[in-house]
């Protein structure tokens, strides 16, 4: 945990009043919530709750209906995903998107190359990329798989392979989309030495995630999301022994 | 003898820069155009023009072809690479259908119907290139030019970024890409370089007509990649010379209906397509499909 962030500190991402509606469905109803620097966020709820939703608000990706997003002092308004990622927004998919036709080496020396034209780069700089896209397979594990296609990969693999790409990248917000589910104990303890690692070298982390052992593990704040609207935000401990909650997060409402 | 098949050589060293040059966008950025025919005549139009009326040099002829199709490429992608890539296809049809209308009016630019007649030999250095036998060098020389610049391409970050984008656009833009822009640039280098063809038709051929242009020839240079194989290298090159020697290989055969020729070979590259696409998918160079 992060206690090096005080209250004071401006967040690095303001969000006030987030609304989308898909037809009639409220998808997020009028969602508040500051992002400060090097404090993990776990976002929680049950399923279509609008968790991913609000990912995808925050990123441009789609939409909004109402409300404001700032990053770093900057509304986001308008501004096309490619330029909210540019500007430091890194995002996992739930889905993982990955380059299914390129090789893992590939997948993450490209998350790492934003231009449009091929620009000669320096010996130097060549080889400092090359040592970072070393590191991060060497923590993800995927270092003997580098010339394996994306496709061919195992599960957890692919997980992993979803992570790497953000971690090559100079990301100062991770927002994770359920990185961790399906993963086997091993592989997600390994999962949450990853992710104890960066966020102590700066990396600000939003994650969703329905593992509760993770979100008690690993967070210092944890998000309720229902039906659109945030039910709760605080502390792990008192957001997950509130009862109403968690008769609602496992499914026995009325 | 000789100069039948050095014409055959040209012929498909041209159509392969075609080929090679729709692969691009089609293999690799995921972008199908039926317009391609339409940046080979414009590029034939130009080098023509800049041929009888400049210099036929080819440091003239060629770099004109290449900037008219690029700009013409321009208006097509910018505003149909902003929406979904199926529209694309739609667009690039409109185009298409447009420019053969306007290849045959535009009189005093392509000679309408007619063509353009009497285009001077290539000027490669001085030296004018009439034989098919010489010209099979340029060409050639040209297609191999192309195949390595698009090579180079498609291992730089351009290429591992078009990759990308057709595997998943979504995931790219997190990555900060500018998935319109990238795909636009693609467009326009397929473009300007499948105009090289156009210069070398017009200047081997010294006459063309709007017939070479046509909805057809798209399609025809489509059924090369496809034939060929999607998104591999030697795969338009194998699909360009089959089908160009398709016509030679029927004639040849004489217990075939010569006279039917056009309609033979429309019925072998049909039935030849589909069967592919049953039997074999990524085409003849392709990979097989995964099981
Ligand atoms: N693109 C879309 N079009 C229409 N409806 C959508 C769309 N995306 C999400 N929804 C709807 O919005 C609601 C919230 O979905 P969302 O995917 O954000 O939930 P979630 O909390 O991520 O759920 P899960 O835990 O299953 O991933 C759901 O009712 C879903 O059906
Ligand atoms: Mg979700």
């Amino acid at each position: 945990m992060n206690m090096t962030a005080s209250a004071n500190d401006a967040p690095l991402m303001q969000i006030r009043n987030l609304d989308k509606s898909f037809g009639g469905v409220k998808a997020v109803d009028d969602v508040s919530m500051d992002l400060r620097a090097g404090i993990v966020t776990t976002l929680v709820g049950p399923n279509g709750a609008g968790k991913t939703t609000f990912f995808n608000l925050i990123t441009g990706n789609l939409t909004r209906d109402g409300g404001q997003v700032t990053w770093l002092g900057r509304d986001t308004a308008g501004m096309k995903p490619y330029r909210i990622a540019r500007a430091g927004v890194g995002r996992t998919y739930q889905d993982l998107r990955l380059f299914d036709g390129m090789t893992v080496w590939e997948n993450v020396l490209n998350a790492t190359e934003h231009g449009a034209f091929p620009v000669p780069i320096s010996r130097a700089h060549r080889i400092a990329r090359r040592e970072r896209i070393e590191r991060v397979l060497e923590r993800t594990c995927l270092a003997d798989k580098r010339n394996t296609r994306a496709i061919d990969l195992a599960y957890a693999e692919r997980k992993f392979l979803s992570m790497a790409r953000i971690m090559a990248t100079e990301a100062k917000l991770w927002l994770l989309d359920e990185p961790a589910s399906g993963l086997d104990p091993n592989s997600y303890e390994r999962f949450l030495a990853i992710l104890r690692e960066d966020v102590a070298e700066g990396v600000t982390v939003c994650i969703i995630e329905h593992n509760l052992d993770i979100v008690i593990g690993i967070s210092d704040r944890i998000a309720f999301l229902d039906r659109g609207r945030l039910l709760a935000d605080g502390d792990p401990h008192t957001v997950m022994n509130d009862p109403e909650l968690a008769k609602i997060y496992f499914g026995d409402r009325e | 003898m000789e100069a039948y098949i050095f014409n055959l050589v040209n012929l498909i060293a041209i159509y392969a820069i075609l080929a090679v040059t729709l692969n691009f966008i089609m293999g690799y950025a995921g972008i199908y155009s039926l317009a391609h025919a339409v940046f080979f005549g414009l590029g034939a139009y130009t080098s023509a023009w800049v041929a009888q009326n400049v210099h036929p040099s080819i440091l003239l002829t060629i770099p004109a072809a290449m900037m008219a199709a690029a700009a013409l490429s321009l208006l097509l992608a910018l505003p149909a690479l902003r929406v979904r890539g199926e529209y694309f296809v739609a667009a690039s049809l409109g185009l298409q259908v447009l420019a053969v209308t306007i290849f045959s009016e535009w009189k005093s630019f392509t000679g309408g119907i007619g063509g353009v007649l009497a285009i001077p030999p290539a000027n490669v250095f001085g030296i004018e290139v009439f034989k098919p036998a010489h010209f099979a060098i340029l060409s050639v020389v040209a297609l191999v030019i192309v195949m390595a610049l698009i090579n180079a391409l498609v291992h730089s970050s351009f290429g591992r970024n078009l990759r990308a984008i057709h595997d998943s656009e979504s995931a790219a833009a997190s990555f900060g890409k500018n998935v319109p822009m990238i795909k636009t640039i693609s467009v326009v280098i397929s473009a300007a370089l499948a105009a090289v063809a156009g210069a070398l038709y017009a200047s081997y051929l010294s006459f063309i007509n709007v017939e070479s242009f046509t909805l057809d020839a798209s399609v025809l240079v489509m059924a090369m990649v496809i034939i060929g194989g999607t998104g591999t290298v030697a795969g338009p090159i194998v699909g360009a010379a089959l089908l160009m020697l398709l016509p030679s290989l029927i004639s040849w055969f004489d217990f075939l209906p010569q006279t039917e020729i056009g309609a033979l070979q429309q019925i072998i590259y049909g039935l030849g397509m589909t069967l592919l696409m049953i039997f074999r998918p990524g085409g003849i160079v392709g990979r097989r499909a995964k099981a």
